[in-house]
């Protein structure tokens, strides 16, 4: 792995196959990665998107018999596990991996080995959480798995330890990748490239790698305490105990609420290079938005508590948190202002990227009103738990971060395979998503406020909630059908997309510098940066590709790759594996269960020692 | 843009469409709405909510504005010259930071206030009541009258009522929209809620569980009567009162014992003595509960029941009732596991406010609550049926149809 | 290629951002980490002191009718100040391992020089000081259950062999560590142009020790 602008002395040896399965199960490439993401965690979204079809067909008429309540419970609990840990988080990490090294002009992430092995954690992770369903047993205790509920004295089926142990194996693949990328960030940057030139989705990536390894411990704890209380008979969440159910909340929400910004900065990201793309503008207040970023992500460590206003904190810590979750609102308005401006005054067109990315701003200001009305607490006790949450969350999350990877996959569809995502399907799957999504969620505010309460599985005729679910329930099915173009889009355009060169946008950054789809060593030699926009600004030593001009191989270059390697993906299964043993003890079948965690802990640490002394390349 | 304007102009359609349904959707009552300010808390909640949509819909109009307008004027024109590159404008970024903060400052303020007010102590004379959540059912206890009832609040209009909130086992939520809360209910913790129904006639209000609590969430609802002071006196006078046993010959005439509760009540008020529950005709439509019954239970309706063997029943040692249920004035129904039945024929409904409390309710729940509610403690009690959670005939009970006719018989004297 | 250390130095050589090796940063971040996995354990053990509703507890002695019988505070203050001693000295030596090193091609004459330059002497020692470490800790452990104190006991049993177990945890993966850069260094032995990967060792283990010296202060040294 060469950073330097130098080509290195001597010639590499080999050159990786770029087809093939065996290639995709080695590859240590982060672009391939970034795509096994994509696909991986689109694949998940659609899991996530037919739970959520079914919920909506329960919830359509009153008293609804399209499942059980436990069926329900299980719907619900894996529609919010898996959009926020096997969906946008992955698909954020989709471009994370694929972006970052290229908009800071690197040949690769700082560890490619590792960036395999995050991939492949979170690829068993989510099989394995998935696996539930087919036992019958798939979590029940909602995202947020509230002790004493998830107990064993309260859910003593294997629901809740799927749900324990799924979260604690992707933890270790959001970890894993968030070392490997703030070393990235902080020491692959090509020449010139100051932290204040990098791009705005660097810049957010980089925030939200921050946030990851914060976070991510603390809910770890909270879930070895579940844990242990369920395998080992500790007393965390033991009631006869004198335990404390509000010690999960707290851990649980210090983990919570840093982690909406680990899903919405992505989507800001990925909207501030599109809408300057399409302006012909540069970012509005690039400082400020950087700013604005690391201020949302500070105070979001400080606001928790006002995912709790219902339990009785008193008026002092209620006051403190609903008055520093106001204080969020203005780096987040700031944000949407400079969004605006960056359109004003350009020639903006209106491709399905732009739209998307429109969208977002439209949309999430929407999300940001409602955040505000419950950041006051005696008015969030009447919103709390109802429908108007659900709302406001899926605004967020929906009309935020969704719109927002959407957004990043047109626009970027062309950088990873070199076509075009049709723009006339596109253009079908923005609308009707565009509607889909507020008939969906827009009703939800009212059937909120007419007293719906969340997670409930049937509720009467008459109570004022009739209409507004119905109408939810005819957005979700356009929603669903939506997204059917979007996937059928992607699989067309893949063979059959309009042809893209390597900057089809006219855009400003690195990446758009190289050919698409950019060769495997990314740049044949690293640029100088002296500005933020370098293909607009002509300035720095910045080799714009030629269409036309032969792409050489790495071995041409003498550009030293990384081996393919087998290794990391044989870590992440052995390390499933012995999470996995844990299931037996529950079942009490204890050889099995000393099998699997022991055989595992072998295998992992055998396959670790055998990838720590391999060479890299 | 041929290709374009197809998808736009149905979006045009669509969202017309849309705010036709959301115009109609205004005509239906709202029964459970939060904005009906029949409290001084749902008051207070309801200034800071004209607040808030106030300030959001300025912001939303504010912002959707300035950004429609964007769209529009500089989308990109033929022959357009290059845009200027701007960077930012530092006093645009400074207005646009401070406006916000400004916003946020006016919602702190009474936010605050609000808090404090909400949150402060009861008074001291209000009416004292103890709410307890179980899985799915909520406990009442008015101590200040010595009275457990379940899942039916009576509230006297214009008295503050201060509920002290705890749970049997997970977390519950208390909330009654149109009158307060929510707040949760959560082991090893005392909470506490007040507000004063002041603003409200004979009425009756919905209250939800709001915090999910396992399989029958949904079905974990409550009634609450707000009924005039001497209404309230009179109800729980009655309340207090043991039930009155049928077979006097079998036991040592119970009732004549316990018949005087020592309890002080509140307010004498001889007019309506004979007050003993809110009229059923009087219970407006969206306070009846109307869960179907489950597909596949069947009840032999010709059957009639015989309360005094029904009493007998229920009171033997063999009995599973009394392991989980009380009735005041029989000595041998103890038990506190389950809702306290000394007055439950006073009661509109049943099972977590999933049913109505009328015959035919009773008979199938008594026959099969497993499959009337699911995951629901009791057990499945009627011969021959399958308990869904075992999936197998229950080995419980074992009532025949007119076994639960007789104890459905007995428990309607229950008044 | 054939030996695997070349394989470990090769990233060293490449120009970064900051001057520092990629391991260099990645292993702060993983600190940074590891502070917020600490405190949360930390932190749980602080709230539920004096919440446990039986015995034993840890500074307070546990009479009828709380506990069937006496119970003496548990925590045995003088053995682990000795442990902690002894966690401490270990950092000590592993400053020395990683100096003898980055001094490995110095000429080494008197014998005190030869003591002190031994990388393989010091890295022994630090993990033989981890590993007593542990030794206490195994005993502390049994002694506790002895006295009736196991992880499903109480809250104060819970958070406490949770915390302290995860410290434990952390002070064996350094042994592990430890023992592979020894085996290296016998191997092939260890040159300054390894320091790195020394290094990177020795900031783990500082930060464990460190987080111990947090813990015997907030668990055993405060009422």
């Amino acid at each position: 792995m060469a950073t330097t602008a130098a080509a290195p002395p001597y010639i590499a040896t080999h050159e990786p196959s770029r087809t093939g399965i065996w290639s995709w199960l080695t590859t240590v490439d982060h672009k391939r990665i970034g795509v096994l993401y994509l696909v991986t965690a689109l694949s998940f979204f659609l899991i996530g998107g037919l739970e959520a079809e079914i919920i909506r067909a329960q919830l359509m008429h009153p008293n609804g018999t399209v499942v059980s309540a436990d069926t329900f419970n299980q719907l619900f609990t894996m529609h919010g596990t898996t959009m926020i840990f096997l969906a946008i988080m992955p698909l954020s990490a989709a471009f994370f991996n694929f972006l970052v090294p290229l908009q800071i002009g690197a040949r690769d992430v700082a560890f490619p080995r590792l960036n395999a092995f995050s991939y492949w954690v979170f690829l068993f992770g989510g099989i394995f959480i998935n696996t539930s369903w087919l036992l019958g047993a798939a979590p029940d205790g909602g995202w947020f798995g509230y002790a004493p509920l998830t107990t064993m004295q309260f859910n003593p089926g294997l629901n809740i330890d799927f749900w324990v142990l799924g979260i604690q194996i992707l933890g270790v693949s959001s970890l894993a990748a968030a070392f490997n990328f703030i070393t990235t960030i902080i020491n692959m940057r090509a020449p010139g490239m100051h932290l204040m030139r990098m791009p705005m989705f660097t810049w957010m990536a980089f925030i939200v790698q921050f946030l990851l390894i914060l976070a991510f411990p603390v809910i770890t704890i909270a879930l070895v305490f579940l844990q242990f209380d369920r395998f080992f008979g500790t007393q965390f969440y033991e009631l006869a105990a004198g335990a404390d159910p509000l010690l999960w909340q707290h851990l649980f929400w210090i983990f919570g609420h840093p982690e909406v910004y680990i899903l919405i900065l992505p989507a800001f990201g990925l909207v501030s290079e599109v809408l300057p793309t399409f302006s012909g503008k540069p970012l509005f207040g690039y400082p400020v938005m950087v700013y604005s970023g690391m201020l949302i992500a500070f105070l979001g460590f400080g606001v928790w508590a006002h995912h709790m206003f219902a339990v009785g904190m008193g008026p002092i810590a209620d006051s403190v948190f609903g008055v520093t979750t106001l204080l969020i609102g203005i780096p987040t308005g700031v944000k949407i202002f400079n969004w605006i401006f960056t359109m004003w005054g350009g020639n903006v067109r209106y491709t399905v990227a732009c739209k998307f990315a429109i969208a977002l701003v439209a949309l999430f200001t929407i999300g940001g009103i409602s955040g505000v009305m419950h950041a006051s607490p005696p008015a969030d006790l009447q919103q709390t738990d109802s429908y108007f949450i659900v709302a406001h969350f899926h605004y967020v999350l929906f009309g935020g971060s969704m719109m927002g990877i959407f957004a990043g996959i047109y626009y970027y569809f062309p950088k990873m395979t070199g076509r075009f995502l049709s723009e006339k399907i596109g253009n079908w799957h923005f609308w009707l998503t565009f509607i889909g999504m507020n008939l969906t969620f827009f009703p939800m505010h009212f059937s909120g406020l007419a007293g719906m309460p969340r997670r409930i599985y049937r509720y009467d005729a008459g109570q004022g909630f009739d209409v507004y679910n119905l109408i939810s329930s005819y957005g979700a099915y356009l929603l669903g059908f939506a997204t059917l173009l979007f996937v059928w889009n992607l699989i067309r355009s893949r063979k059959h997309g309009g042809v893209a060169g390597h900057n089809p946008w006219n855009a400003p950054s690195l990446e758009w510098s190289i050919p698409s789809p950019p060769p495997d060593y990314n740049f044949a030699q690293i640029p100088t940066v002296t500005s933020r926009y370098p293909l607009w600004d002509h300035k720095g030593n910045v080799r714009e590709f030629h269409e036309g001009d032969a792409v050489k191989t790495a071995r041409e270059l003498g550009i030293p790759m990384p081996f393919p390697t087998i290794k990391p993906l044989f870590v992440a299964l052995f390390l499933t594996l012995m999470f996995s043993g844990l299931l037996f003890i529950h079942k009490n079948n204890w050889p099995m269960a000393y099998t699997f965690m022991f055989g595992g802990a072998a295998g992992m640490v055998i396959s670790l020692y055998s990838w720590l002394l391999s060479p890299l390349e | 843009m041929g290709t374009h304007s197809r998808p736009r102009r149905l979006t045009t359609a669509a969202l017309t469409a849309v705010l036709a349904v959301l115009l109609a959707a205004c005509a239906p009552a709202h029964p459970n709405s939060i904005f009906h300010n029949h409290t001084d808390f749902n008051r207070d909640v309801g200034h800071l909510f004209d607040l808030l949509i106030g300030l959001g819909s300025f912001v939303f109009l504010f912002v959707e504005t300035i950004l429609v307008i964007t769209l529009i004027r500089f989308r990109k024109r033929e022959g357009q010259p290059a845009p200027a590159q701007t960077h930012g404008n530092t006093r645009l970024e400074i207005l646009w930071t401070a406006i916000p903060a400004l916003i946020l400052a006016v919602i702190a303020v009474p936010t605050v206030r609000t808090i404090f007010k909400t949150e402060a102590p009861a008074a001291s004379d209000a009416l004292q009541v103890t709410v307890t959540g179980h899985q799915w059912w909520w406990q009442f206890d008015y101590p200040q009258y010595g009275i457990t009832t379940a899942n039916e609040l009576y509230l006297p209009i214009g008295r503050t009522v201060n509920f002290t909130l705890k749970t049997a086992d997970v977390i519950h939520s208390f909330w009654i929209p149109e009158l307060g809360g929510k707040r949760d209910l959560i082991s090893n913790h005392t909470n506490y809620l007040w507000f004063t129904p002041d603003s409200v006639g004979d009425d009756v209000f919905n209250g939800f569980c709001a915090e999910y609590c396992g399989t029958s969430h949904a079905n974990m609802r409550f009634k609450v009567f707000t009924v005039k002071p001497d209404e309230f006196a009179a109800w729980a006078r009655h309340e207090a009162e043991p039930a009155v046993a049928l077979d006097t010959a079998s036991k040592p005439a119970p009732a004549g014992k316990g018949a005087a509760p020592s309890m002080p009540v509140a307010q004498a008020a001889p007019t309506t003595a004979s007050f003993v529950s809110f009229p059923r005709t009087d219970i407006p439509k969206y306070a009846v509960p109307e869960t179907p019954i489950p597909a596949g239970l069947t009840f032999d309706q010709s059957l009639t029941g015989n309360a005094v063997a029904g009493e007998k029943l229920i009171s033997a040692p063999t009995s599973m009732c009394l392991a989980c249920h009380a009735i005041k004035g029989n000595p041998m129904m103890q038990g506190i596991v389950g809702p306290n039945l000394t007055h439950v024929a006073s009661r509109s409904t049943i099972a977590g406010g999933l049913y109505p409390n009328d015959k035919e309710h009773l008979e199938y729940w008594i026959k099969n609550a497993r499959v009337m509610k699911p995951g629901v403690a009791m057990y499945t009690l009627g011969a021959g049926q399958i308990d869904p959670m075992t999936g197998k005939p229950t080995d419980i009970g074992k009532l025949t149809d007119q076994q639960i006719a007789d104890i459905v018989a007995y428990l309607q004297t229950l008044k | 290629m054939a030996n695997p250390a070349a394989a470990l130095e090769h990233h060293g050589h490449t120009p970064t951002t900051t001057g520092l090796d990629h391991r260099k940063v990645a292993i702060w971040a993983f600190i940074g980490s590891e502070c917020m996995l600490f405190a949360s354990l930390i932190s749980t053990y602080l709230i539920y002191k004096g919440r446990s509703v039986k015995g034993p507890f840890p500074h307070e002695v546990c009479s009828p009718p709380v506990c069937d019988t006496v119970m003496k505070p548990i925590l045995n203050i003088p053995v682990t100040s000795a442990s902690t001693f002894v966690l401490l000295v270990s950092s000590l030596a592993m400053v020395l391992a990683l100096a003898a090193v980055e001094n490995a091609d110095q000429p080494k004459h008197t014998l005190g020089e030869k003591i002190l330059g031994s990388s393989r002497l010091w890295l022994f020692m630090t993990a033989l000081l981890g590993t007593t470490f542990l030794g206490f800790q195994a005993f502390e452990f049994t002694s506790f259950v002895h006295e009736g104190l196991t992880i499903r006991t109480n809250l104060f049993g819970s958070s406490f062999f949770t915390l302290t177990g995860f410290h434990g945890a952390h002070v064996t993966a350094g042994v592990l560590w430890l023992l592979t850069l020894l085996a290296i260094d016998i191997r092939r032995g260890l040159k300054p142009k390894d320091a790195l990967i020394v290094d990177i060792a020795a900031l783990y283990w500082h930060f464990v020790d460190v987080v111990w010296i947090a813990i015997f202060t907030l668990v055993y040294l405060i009422h």
